[in-house]
């Protein structure tokens, strides 16, 4: 039965914690409050190791709340991070996103800093500032920034957070025989999208999206264990999925992989969920990691990160990436369809929509179909944003569900 | 072999072979595409990232490959919007029974809804030819973007 318009904006029979006011998706106020509370106080990935493999390599990040970010491997070997801006006219220091610069000197009135954030150069100091100021005066913004889980470079704003081992707890623990030997980065893509950050992590956190998508449906979902998969919680919003064997035969042309990963079950699959916007996914070959960088409320940058083993051979290496482009490249099977369902719930749920509730509410004991891994994100967002998230503005007057 | 310029007969049919496998795949008609395709066929999409410094290689077929891929699509969900494939012969360079084209490429993208279209993709084509018969082949294609961000996406190769 069709609803009318008052039945349409009543609250869902289900408790609270299992829907949300699509408002958090389209307001602008949140999304501003969201880079504030959310995303300027967690550990963040910025970059992988690979890709600053040398001294005075560095990479340029836009981080999630706003600031520009410069990530850079020192002569003495450590990466450091920095706020990509003059201390001088805030002017950008490194506009292209990699290079080697053993010293980082500003385009606009060549002020220099060296790879440890001091400013070793003020062009004509003595005449400009006399006494008043100086280079000591001139350093950079550095950001707390570690190395780890895998060999991602992991950066935090807020210098009074916890340390990145204490923010991630054991939610990686699936994973942790798994990253042991070094990392290599050999695909990445971005996508802008139309939708809010939330709903592509959302994506990430469910599989009964798995109807979208013919190749799961026929390599996971028709075969056994798929339905034994679970999802756990951990603190600080993180959630995990439990592993299950694919079956890539299943899919016409497809092949079972021969290639594998140290320690997984052949076609074995684990994805684990990192709160705000970060997923890894390790699937049978290759390690794919989703970073979310939200520019606005409805418009989203996704980096898009394909990782094999640096001591790859040529071979397997080859083998990993038509892996990785069967279901996640640019051109890949699933891909396409993920980021075409979140640009639709973006389109429907724009702002001035009736889209009013998003709902949350299966219960099938935290299995695969269970949309238990989203109100475990809500819930952490909720804690941080001091918001309900099924009722952003403590307007809805919304009752709870017994 | 030394290559040398090809006739102009030569060229034009090279010409068309490279506008024809256009129009087949804006038409989805892709049983003529491959039908311009060698039995040795070999398609590949690669892209530079300076981010990672690397070559990428982001699809790679042979023609039984392309033929499977194009049988799937009816049973994913893809977007509909139109893609349109300019390509302009730059190069051609004959030696023996093979031919190396150049080709600029620019793939416009049109919505269903209202019919706006965007420029979708930039790129070359990098060809290799057989002229040995009286139809020339597409025997091998890499399609070398310059664009490396495409929104949503799409299932279709360029």
């Amino acid at each position: 039965m069709s609803r009318n318009a008052a039945e349409w904006m009543q609250q869902p029979k289900l408790p609270r914690s299992h829907f949300v006011d699509s408002r958090i998706y389209t307001d602008e106020a949140i999304f501003r409050e969201e880079q504030q509370k959310v995303f300027n106080k967690s550990w963040i990935i910025g970059c992988h190791e690979s890709e600053l493999p040398g001294a005075f390599d560095y990479r340029t990040f836009h981080h999630p709340g706003g600031t520009p970010l410069i990530i850079v491997r020192g002569e003495d070997n450590v990466v450091r991070s920095f706020y990509n801006v003059c201390p001088h006219r805030g002017n950008t220091l490194l506009y292209d996103p990699v290079g080697n610069a053993k010293r980082i000197t500003c385009i606009f009135h060549s002020w220099s800093f060296d790879t440890k954030g001091n400013c070793v150069d003020i062009t004509r100091e003595e005449q400009g500032f006399q006494k008043r100021f100086c280079k000591a005066d001139a350093g950079l913004r550095e950001v707390r920034t570690q190395i780890g889980f895998g060999g991602f470079v992991w950066v935090n704003l807020d210098d009074g957070a916890c340390t990145l081992e204490e923010y991630i707890g054991d939610a990686l623990g699936m994973l942790e025989g798994h990253m042991s030997m070094p990392l290599e980065v050999f695909h990445y893509h971005k996508a802008v999208v139309h939708t809010n950050y939330k709903l592509w992590h959302d994506t990430n956190s469910e599989f009964y999206h798995d109807y979208m998508h013919y190749f799961n449906r026929v390599t996971g979902m028709l075969q056994p264990g798929y339905f034994d998969r679970k999802y756990t919680g951990y603190p600080n919003g993180h959630a995990s999925v439990g592993s299950m064997t694919i079956k890539y035969d299943a899919y016409e042309g497809g092949k079972e992989r021969g290639v594998g990963w140290p320690g997984l079950a052949p076609g074995g699959w684990i994805l684990i969920d990192i709160f705000p916007a970060m997923t890894y996914n390790l699937r049978t070959s290759v390690l794919r990691m989703d970073t979310s960088i939200p520019l606005g409320p409805n418009r989203l940058l996704v980096e898009f990160r394909g990782l094999g083993l640096k001591s790859d051979t040529p071979e397997q290496r080859a083998e990993r990436i038509r892996d990785h482009n069967t279901i996640w490249g640019p051109f890949g099977r699933n891909l396409h369809e993920d980021l075409l369902g979140v640009h639709g719930q973006g389109r429907a749920m724009r702002p001035g929509s009736e889209a009013t509730w998003v709902l949350h509410g299966r219960e099938e004991n935290m299995t695969i179909h269970d949309e238990g891994g989203m109100r475990h994100f809500y819930a952490e967002w909720s804690k941080r944003m001091e918001r309900e998230a099924h009722d952003p503005h403590g307007d809805r007057h919304v009752s709870e569900v017994t | 072999m030394e290559s040398a310029a090809p006739t102009p007969a030569t060229r034009i049919a090279i010409e068309e072979l490279i506008y024809r496998t256009c129009l087949a795949l804006d038409e989805k008609n892709f049983k003529a595409y491959l039908d311009l395709c060698d039995d040795d066929f070999r398609y590949t999409i690669t892209a530079h990232s300076p981010e990672i410094r690397k070559d990428m290689i982001w699809l790679d077929h042979d023609k039984a490959g392309m033929q499977l891929l194009f049988a799937n699509l009816p049973r994913h969900i893809s977007d509909h919007s139109p893609l349109t494939r300019h390509a302009i012969v730059y190069t051609v360079d004959h030696a023996g029974e093979l031919a190396q084209v150049v080709s600029a490429l620019q793939v416009f993208k049109t919505t269903l809804d209202g019919g706006v279209t965007e420029l979708f993709a930039i790129g070359r084509y990098l060809d290799t030819v057989r002229v040995d018969g009286t139809i020339p082949k597409l025997t091998k294609r890499v399609v070398k973007l310059e664009t490396r961000q495409f929104g949503f996406g799409n299932h279709i190769p360029f």
